[in-house]
């Protein structure tokens, strides 16, 4: 055993060797030729998360939260704002998005000649906003778009659901009655239908936690979040005004303070407080062109859409979506689960987050390397677009050019996937 | 097509694929990064639906090499981290058919003549000693002695029958004739550090490499070992295995202990690819005789690989 030992080190000990110039093409990626029309992403930004009700914007409108982070883009890229040919906005809650969209256009200073408009599809709207933009510019309609996503759960959580005519028929079927479920009840349904443990579910949620803290500690985020100055009224009516730069969801978490959590949808349920994402506050914007585009005004290129896929899943068993969205967009980008230096995968319900990421056999260190929602808080339409901001920084700050994978399941039984290039250093 | 097999518990030191089935591999593995412990042998089938085991035999010491058979698309043999040298047949879950037991320190490395009609085998000990076998014998058929350190590894020629190449701790790289047991016919000083692997040129009977504890990957014309033929920089630590391409004369790729794996252009003593996917030191490496680019590795974070990697590269 000592020989093994001493001679494995003895292969390690030699100083001559010199690591030189080199030339380094990265991992097992394939060597994709880079087409003028690629569609590249130029900035991504989001505003800090902050707790829905209780946090620093809970004073604060959907309109000024995305103006922070039109604002932002726009000055990253340096564009000239009438150079934009759209913007698509993913929200979920809002029954106004397009209107507040459209303001929040004029407050960012870009001109009424720019069109705009909303999309929802449930959690993954802000990406579903980047991919219609994508989609747009594939299709020849413009070669510059804007996309982002924004949610105020202070003030629609809760209440979207209010005149919602609920079809008299929607008892016929299972598969309908389904589509009504709570979201923690489908998120139990996962834990019991693919044998998720409490335990496993509050180590996630722990460890979110954990990598979450320790990213804002070594300031991970500064290069993602723009810092939004508004302002905030307090118990007594006086308004105050703050400058918002960091996540508000981020605390101190143990284990045991998760275990002690009460099952917050069933009784005798897995599904805590702790173990699910944050109601929040957020906005995050996205500014996407071609390869060409990016080249003609000089702009370095944060990541390239290499595909995107979205699959229906059974609704009450929503959480799954990633575990059936990732596949379908690596088969699509030609990759497999390993060439994937960071996953992004929103983590709605530990539950949900734990079972696709064992069944798609991920590593576990390669999921949410900075924390996810369950940390830093969930604002519905804001997250799609915000995964962009966070995974794109982190691969820049890595370096070498690598892939990551942005997912998330929906309500009402869906998931999608997006992979990323980020191209490396120029 | 990219396919990964996890080789649970167990940590890569050798894979190769069949001579005779395109989509067959074999991984050599250790537990414990064979330090301590057992050993298993993966025979694994990869094609673009997935991974299928087709066998797995357990041996009671690590497993460092091994070697398909060029007689029998069923047989393999394994070098042993006990000494012994252990011939499987991938149809008997059983055990081996026979283990051979003359090394007295670990064997590193086995390899299978090429020359048709010929069934010898040889066998690389970190006793100093290369042995020659006939595998439906019971005793060695010769002992190889010269070398004053380890024999990491020995690779037979492509091209001319009963030579072989062994490379070793003592910095040199020798050329054997398996006829003559009373020394080397040519002794190469190839590196200023202890040398870990050697294999062939498939296109230059003359032509070998080397790969080194110093990082270093050097071509050898045998004829003229003075001065190397050309010197490959890039790993960062020790280069672990060697391979050169059965599709190309000037292409060879490199394992290493920096995690990676490097294809290199030998004329123009240039990386062309560096691949990433390892997160521990790459030790087994191998290229698909009958699938253009396709290669395999294995490393010591329990990970197979089969990937495709571009002939045509810039």
């Amino acid at each position: 055993m000592a020989d093994r030992l001493n001679t494995v080190f003895g292969h390690l000990r030699n100083q001559t060797v010199k690591s030189e110039l080199e030339v380094r093409n990265t991992a097992a990626l394939p060597n994709w030729l880079n087409k003028p029309d690629d569609i590249v992403i130029v900035a991504a930004r989001r505003t800090p998360i902050a707790k829905a009700k209780r946090g620093s914007f809970k004073d604060t409108l959907n309109d000024d939260l995305l103006a922070a982070v039109f604002k932002a883009v726009i000055s990253d890229s340096k564009i000239n704002p009438e150079d934009i040919g759209d913007i698509c906005v993913g929200c979920v809650l809002d029954k106004q998005a397009a209107t507040v969209a459209r303001l929040a256009q004029f407050y960012s200073g870009i001109p009424e000649d720019v069109p705009v408009y909303s999309t929802n599809r449930q959690c993954s709207s802000g990406l579903q906003a980047v991919m219609n933009v994508a989609g747009n510019i594939r299709n020849g309609a413009y070669s510059i778009g804007l996309a982002g996503g924004v949610e105020s759960m202070t003030r629609q959580y809760g209440s979207s659901a209010a005149g919602f005519e609920v079809n008299p028929r929607v008892g016929d079927l299972q598969v309908t009655q389904d589509v009504l479920l709570p979201m923690g009840i489908t998120s139990e349904n996962v834990a019991a239908k693919y044998g998720v443990t409490r335990k496993e579910q509050d180590e996630f949620a722990l460890l979110s936690q954990q990598k979450a803290m320790q990213a804002a500690k070594q300031g991970l985020f500064d290069a993602e979040i723009i810092p939004v100055t508004t302002t905030v009224t307090d118990k007594n009516g006086d308004e105050r005004t703050v400058t918002v730069s960091k996540d508000e969801g981020i605390r101190p978490t143990t284990i045991e303070g998760l275990t002690k959590l009460k099952p917050a949808f069933k009784e005798n349920g897995t599904t805590t407080a702790g173990n699910s994402s944050q109601v929040s506050d957020g906005a995050a914007a996205v500014l996407v062109m071609t390869r060409q585009e990016a080249a003609r005004r000089s702009l370095p290129i944060l990541g390239v859409i290499r595909s995107y896929a979205v699959k229906g899943c059974p609704p009450d068993v929503m959480g799954i979506g990633p575990a059936v969205a990732i596949p379908l967009a690596l088969e699509k980008a030609g990759l497999t689960v390993n060439d994937i230096d960071i996953y992004e995968i929103n983590e709605a319900f530990a539950s949900q987050a734990v079972y696709c990421v064992k069944k798609l056999g991920i590593p576990i260190e390669r999921v949410n390397p900075k924390g996810g929602a369950i940390a830093l808080g969930h604002p519905l339409g804001c997250t799609g677009a915000r995964q962009f901001s966070t995974l794109l920084h982190e691969l820049k700050r890595r370096g070498k050019r690598s892939c990551g994978v942005i997912s998330m399941c929906m309500g009402t039984g869906m998931g999608a996937a997006a992979v990323l290039e980020y191209p490396g250093q120029a | 097509m990219n396919q990964t097999f996890r080789t649970k518990s167990r940590h890569g030191y050798s894979v190769k694929f069949s001579p005779y089935l395109p989509q067959r591999i074999a991984c050599a593995t250790s537990q414990y990064y064979g330090i301590v412990g057992s050993g298993s042998i993966f025979v694994l089938d990869v094609d673009p639906s997935g991974v299928r085991v087709v066998q797995q035999f357990e041996w009671s010491e690590g497993v460092f090499d091994l070697t398909w058979a060029e007689n029998n698309e069923n047989i393999l043999v394994a070098a042993g981290g006990d000494g012994s040298i252990q011939v499987w047949d991938v149809s008997q879950p059983q055990g081996p058919l026979k283990a051979l037991r003359e090394h007295t320190k670990e064997v590193n490395a086995v390899d299978w003549s090429q020359t048709r009609n010929e069934h010898f085998v040889l066998s690389a000990s970190w006793d100093k000693l290369i042995k020659l076998w006939d595998i439906s014998q019971a005793q060695s058929i010769e002992t190889f002695q010269g070398h004053d350190h380890i024999v990491y590894q020995v690779s037979w020629s492509p091209h001319v029958p009963g030579c072989f190449a062994s490379a070793s701790g003592d910095h040199s790289v020798r050329v054997w004739d398996c006829r003559r047991s009373d020394g080397c016919v040519a002794l190469i000083p190839a590196h200023e550090a202890e040398v870990l692997s050697c294999d062939w040129c498939k296109y230059d009977q003359n032509l070998l490499f080397s790969g080194s504890v110093d990082g270093l990957i050097k071509g050898w014309d045998i004829r003229k070992p003075a001065h190397p033929v050309c010197v490959l920089r890039g790993h960062k630590y020790a280069v672990r295995r060697i391979r050169a391409s059965p599709f190309s004369g000037s292409i060879v790729a490199s394992a290493s202990y920096d995690f990676s794996v490097k294809i290199w252009d030998t004329e123009q003593e240039l990386c062309l690819d560096t691949v990433e996917h390892h997160t521990e030191f790459v030790y087994g490496l191998d290229y698909n005789l009958h699938v253009p680019g396709q290669m395999a590795d294995c490393a010591w974070d329990e990970l197979v690989h089969v990937y495709q990697r571009p002939l045509n590269l810039p």
